[in-house]
């Protein structure tokens, strides 16, 4: 940290090639240090593990729900449908904007904007832009369903119990 | 330049257009484009243009001053990070601590980081006090600014006092319940302050509030208003302190222009009669800025020998690498030291000791013979002088020396305080076990 | 030049350490594993749904967040543990293991399937392993940092656990003691070590001392309910062991344990955590009640008194958990073989009653029996008075005196810990040889009042407690017994008893004695850890009464050989100074009012009130508290 005793201009040839490398050298240090700085406040800001409940999350046996039910679980936003031995787990949240949709006769009906579906979620009416998304339903090894609310999949592909 | 700009096709022009927009000048080369440099950035308009060469020295200031700003910013970046996925409430508080160590990423990196820092921050304040003393600094014209720097001190304490009890675990709830009680001490007001503190007659919940409150809004807007006003002193003062010899002329350098401001309605004359009997090529007439109009010693201009050096690059570049020092220091330290997380809290059952965070050990130490004086009777005497010394101590010699032989035995008596405290503390750290008697570390 | 080497060096530093902790992040263990077991599970997949399905799962945290027990849980242990569930994995390696499946947890099998019993969806793991739930890395989740209060039970032990019990500390069965947090049945199947240490608690009297909710209502010692929360197992396991190895002013005694003993109660107080997921607010509360309810009912239906019903009453409340009868003893607090033929059952109700009033530092708690019980124990007490079959010294001393004076006469017998005053070491031949033999003949007859030393008057002969006299002298004084030196003490107190001169006493007891015995005279002064014996409670009133004046007058003027008292003759204290303070210490003891129409006065009023809660008045007139 001491300052040189006469300016630096006056140094030349091999102290100034020193120099420019030196100061190359902070600046690659100081800039990727910046970089690693952002992205990793970037991971840090994105929590890994939430407080609500979890995503992927099972809902009992195959036997718990007979055929023909449409059992809307609402603390997961979630309706499983059981067609014979199909089960399928379709959202509730309404694709317009984010109200719980509830289970009518001919399908799914939003309280808060009109917006209307059929019984596989295809939009009928009402503002909704989009039909509601099917959840992947899997078997879980130990006979459980499983739904994964983090994977959509297509409308009308069911699980066979 | 301009000229330049304005032929070329716009779109290919943007980027440096927008650049030159941002920062008005080029690298610099001359001495006016260092200065321009330094003014007409923000950042670096808060420094002056030239400094004397001795505020350069690094064995005069140690960088502590400096180190301690950049402390207290990476406290406040880090700081604000941790707010993210703190919760100040006494059910959740310590679970994330927990979830930082655990499941975010980088979270217990940047809680060592803020830890290690407080840490640091108090004791190079401390250590900058020293500096400042041993050296004479705070002698007329800087007697308030020495004020406010035992100020800083204290929001510094305060600080990272109320940091303490944020994670919520045994070292802090009986570290907090310690240190508040030697508060309680105090006559009169004692009791109260306690209460005011906690919010309630115990620590708890509203006292995690108000701490958390006090932590992370109060106590860093008062601490960054004072920093402000300590480093805007710094600069009306006159800069650092140094020996009156350093002001004396080098011998090739020529002798200085004497300078009288006279203050006019708008352009202030100087005339300089020594200069013109040098038969040197003087300005008659000088236009000054605002500056100008300043009385009192702060007035650079013309009546100091040139002995300074452009802030750009020298000043810049001393900041730079002790802010990399510092920054540096936190890292490696915070890459192998986890900061400590104890058992959670458990109101029934006190450690044994129960221990106040260390910068206070030294008070519990005293207070460990006598409650009053020990916790509040001498530290306030110890304040009061140290608010006092500028005031008391007028003699002006052996500024901007350490250890000057003139000032032997202010130097002696400072001393004297700053190992006892020392020492009292190191007692209180690692000499004293179960029932606050006297154990061996080793 | 310096300055630019040191920045690059610097923002290299910083780079590297940036590098270090980014890097770090991206290879967290969890990760590893929840890869190993997507692999293994994908070879064991049968359709390609599920190979799909796995294909598409990347490792993350699993969680199992749990609101029914009490405050919010968040157990992460399926990050790590992801097969616990799966039951494929059985024989795996962990953490990719099943967790068992077992009948005694509950689990069924339903068409060649198990169904746990207790869903880990619904309990989560950390209800009945314990551990750190949030942890991610296994030293903390499993709870090895030291500073973690739950470490999983019978698996985990932390560093700064005692190294002689830690292997003793390991083991499935503690874990009974999470069982019993919600299965709080008295006769639980799964719980046999919880209700074995129930079993001891009353067995050891434990409940004499302790409160526990619901439980017991012993006042002596801290409340336990809920010291499964406060403590971990190393703590209550050592302290069981030895009450002394965590608080060494502890009075609690250490009672004759086996480890598989020790084990139970340990897990029975682990057990206690002072909240209970089985029964609600209003249910312990409608419990509370019933429990008042039936203790009132049990103690109007006692039997009419009597010595077989006493002897019954001894088994089923523990007495001999402390006390020897017989062949049972707890080695403890004194045989109570020969007891009526020492004690009158005056003596005995009152000591039963409240035992600090016939033996002022005794440390036997307050049982609150009903009054009928009482009686039935003394009039069983009153039966053994079968004198003892010993003939010869030897075996007197060993049968009787043994168990407080030890073996090798040192004072140092199994029980001389929890007896105040202390049991005399009969090897000080300084202080055996400057004693008359009467006195000993006489402590030895009527016992010493106020002390556990019984009397043995009907228990031994004149002639056998002449001959364990001499035994003693023989065996352990050693040295020869001299001519006593004659002292010139007075036979009566030469000072007349009245305020003045019980005020001038007062005076020098302040200035001179406190150190030792205590400013209450309870011989509890800050010196008084330090010495053997200990310094004597000049307020136990039985003793004080009586000893001569002609004694007190010798102790103090010329002290006690063999003890910490001094002769304060050779420091200035005259005779009437004696005198004084005699008069002092006899006020404090005294029933009787005092010359001149005042009761008996006190060193301060506090003091006073503790000991007899009586209104006593100040005859110190400097003290603000005298009106």
């Amino acid at each position: 940290m001491k300052t040189p005793a006469k300016p630096e201009i006056e140094e030349g040839g091999d102290a100034m090639t020193r120099r420019r490398l030196l100061s190359w050298l902070s600046g690659f240090g100081l800039l990727g240090s910046l970089i690693i700085t952002v992205l990793s406040n970037l991971i840090f800001i994105k929590p890994r593990a939430t407080y609500g409940q979890p995503n992927r999350f099972s809902i009992g046996k195959p036997e718990d729900f007979p055929s023909g039910a449409r059992l809307s679980l609402d603390a997961r936003r979630v309706c499983i449908v059981r067609d014979g031995d199909k089960i399928a787990a379709i959202s509730t949240t309404c694709t317009h904007l984010g109200c719980i949709v509830s289970v009518s006769e001919t399908g799914f009906a939003c309280p808060c904007h009109g917006s209307r579906y059929d019984q596989d979620g295809n939009v009928t009416g009402g503002p909704a832009p989009r039909a509601l998304p099917w959840y992947q339903v899997s078997l879980a090894p130990n006979g459980d369903i499983e739904v994964d609310k983090d994977t959509e999949i297509e409308a009308g592909n069911y699980l066979r119990v | 330049m301009s000229s330049q700009t304005k032929t070329r096709n716009p779109l290919i022009a943007l980027p440096e257009n927008i650049w030159r927009s941002i920062f008005r000048n080029p690298l610099p080369s001359s001495d006016l484009g260092r200065a321009s440099t330094s003014f007409t950035n923000f950042f670096l308009h808060l420094h002056p243009v030239k400094v004397h060469r001795n505020s350069l020295r690094a064995t005069f200031t140690l960088g502590l001053g400096l180190m301690a700003f950049f402390l207290f910013m990476i406290l406040v970046v880090t700081g604000i990070l941790l707010m993210f996925y703190y919760v100040p409430s006494t059910t959740q508080a310590y679970d994330r601590m927990l979830d930082l160590r655990g499941t975010v990423a980088f979270g217990i990196f940047l809680r060592n980081m803020h830890r290690w820092s407080a840490h640091g921050m108090v004791a190079v304040v401390f250590l900058h006090m020293c500096r400042v003393f041993l050296t004479g600094s705070y002698k007329p014209p800087r007697e308030f600014n020495w004020v406010l720097g035992v100020l800083l001190l204290l929001v510094t304490l305060f600080l990272s006092f109320t940091g303490y009890l944020l994670p919520w675990d045994q070292l802090a709830f009986w570290a907090i319940t310690v240190g508040t009680s030697i508060a309680s001490y105090a006559p009169i007001v004692g009791k109260e302050v306690k209460f005011l503190l906690l919010g309630d007659s115990t620590v708890g919940q509203e006292a995690l509030l108000r701490f958390y409150v006090l932590h992370v809004a109060v106590l860093p807007a008062v601490l960054s208003l004072l920093v402000a006003i300590h480093f805007w002193r710094i600069r009306k003062d006159g800069g650092l302190s140094r020996p009156e010899e350093e002001d004396a002329l080098p011998a090739d350098v020529p002798a200085p222009t004497q300078v009288e401001v006279v203050q006019g309605p708008a352009v202030v004359m100087a005339t300089s009669p020594a200069a013109a009997a040098a038969a040197q090529p003087v300005l008659e007439k000088r236009h000054y800025g605002i500056q100008g109009l300043v009385r009192g010693p702060f007035t650079k201009i013309g009546n100091v020998p040139d002995r300074s050096v452009f802030a750009w690059p020298n000043l810049f570049m001393a900041e730079l690498v002790v802010f990399l020092i510092t920054v540096a220091g936190v890292l490696l330290v915070s890459l192998f030291f986890n900061a400590p997380l104890e058992e959670p809290v458990n109101v029934m059952h006190p450690p044994n000791p129960a221990k106040a965070p260390w910068y206070f050990l030294g008070l519990q130490e005293q207070v460990s013979y006598s409650a009053f004086w020990g916790g509040v009777g001498i530290p306030t005497i110890e304040v009061l002088l140290l608010f006092l010394v500028p005031y008391l101590d007028r003699k002006i010699a052996g500024v901007g020396r350490w250890f000057a032989r003139e000032r032997l035995l202010a130097n002696f008596l400072f001393l004297t305080f700053v190992i006892v405290n020392v020492v009292l503390i190191i007692i209180g750290t690692f000499f004293r076990g179960p029932n606050w008697e006297f154990v061996s570390p080793w | 030049m310096s300055t630019r080497v040191t920045l690059a060096v610097a923002s290299f530093v910083v780079l590297i350490v940036h590098g270090i902790v980014f890097y770090d992040q991206f290879f967290n263990r969890w990760e590893k594993h929840q890869t190993a077991y997507f692999e293994q599970a994908r070879s064991l997949a049968k359709t390609d749904a599920e190979r799909r399905a796995l294909d598409q799962r990347s490792p993350r945290i699993e969680q199992i967040i749990v609101t029914q027990f009490g405050e919010s849980r968040v157990d992460r242990c399926t990050t790590c543990h992801v097969a616990s569930d799966d039951p494929r994995f059985q024989n795996h390696a962990q953490p990719l293991r099943t967790h068992p499946y077992s009948a005694a947890l509950g689990d069924v099998q339903v068409n060649g399937r198990w169904e746990r019993r207790h869903k880990f969806t619904d309990f989560g793991c950390t209800i009945c392993h314990d551990g750190q739930g949030r942890g991610l890395e296994s030293f903390y989740a499993h709870g090895e940092d030291i500073f973690w209060p739950d470490p999983m039970l019978g698996y985990v032990t932390q560093a700064s656990w005692h190294t002689e019990f830690r292997p003793k500390l390991t083991g499935k069965e503690y874990m009974q003691a999470n069982c019993a947090q919600c299965h709080t049945e008295d006769n639980f199947a799964g719980t046999p070590l919880v209700q074995r240490g129930r079993q001891l608690f009353f067995e050891k009297a434990c409940y004499g001392c302790h409160r526990i909710e619901g439980l017991s209502n012993g006042t002596l010692g801290p409340d336990l309910s809920d010291v499964g929360k406060k403590y971990k197992i190393n703590y209550l396991w050592e302290h069981t062991v030895n009450p002394r190895a965590f608080q060494p002013t502890s009075f609690m005694p250490k009672f004759d344990l086996s480890d598989e003993e020790i084990k139970a109660l340990t897990v029975f107080l682990k057990s206690r955590r002072g909240i209970n997921f089985a029964e609600t607010a209003l249910g312990q509360y409608r419990a509370r009640l019933q429990q008042v309810k039936a203790e009132g009912a049990k103690q109007e239906t006692s039997a009419m008194p009597s010595a077989m019903r006493g002897e019954q009453l001894i088994g089923e409340r523990s007495c001999t958990a402390c006390h020897r009868l017989g062949e049972k003893d707890g080695h403890i607090a004194p045989d109570l073989s020969y007891e009526g033929l020492i004690r009158d059952e005056d003596w005995m109700m009152a000591h039963f009653r409240e035992p600090k009033s016939k033996i002022p530092d005794s440390i036997m708690p307050v049982f609150g029996f009903a009054d009928a019980d009482f009686r039935s124990i003394s009039a069983y007490l009153k039966t053994r008075s079968t004198p003892p079959p010993f003939k010869t010294a030897e075996e007197i001393y060993k049968g009787l005196c043994a168990r407080c004076h030890g073996e090798k006469g040192d004072g140092k017998g199994v029980t001389y810990l929890y007896l105040d005053p202390a049991p005399r070491d009969l090897t000080k031949a300084s202080f055996m040889n400057s004693k008359p033999e009467e006195r000993f003949l006489q402590s030895l007859k009527n016992g010493v009042p106020g002390t556990s030393m019984p009397p043995w008057e009907r228990v031994l002969t004149d002639e056998q407690r002449r001959t364990v006299l001499t035994y003693v002298f023989e065996t352990f004084v050693k040295e020869p017994r001299g001519q006593l030196k004659e002292r010139k003490v007075p036979d009566k107190n030469p000072v007349a008893f009245n305020v003045d001169s019980i005020h001038r006493g007062e005076e020098i007891f302040l200035n001179r004695c406190t150190g030792c015995h205590g400013r209450k005279a309870d011989g509890k002064g800050p010196n008084s850890l330090d010495i053997s014996p200990r310094p004597r409670n000049l307020r136990n009133s039985f003793f004080i009464n009586n000893v001569p004046d002609k004694r007190l007058f010798d102790s103090i003027l010329y002290g006690v050989q063999g003890t910490a008292m001094p002769s304060w003759i050779d420091y200035g204290l005259t005779q009437n100074d004696a005198g004084d303070l005699i008069n002092f210490i006899r006020s404090l003891n005294s029933q009787t009012a005092l010359p001149g129409g005042e009761k008996s006065p006190t060193l301060t009023s506090q003091a006073n009130l503790s000991q007899t809660n009586q209104e006593v008045p100040c005859l110190n007139k400097g003290n603000d508290k005298c009106k």
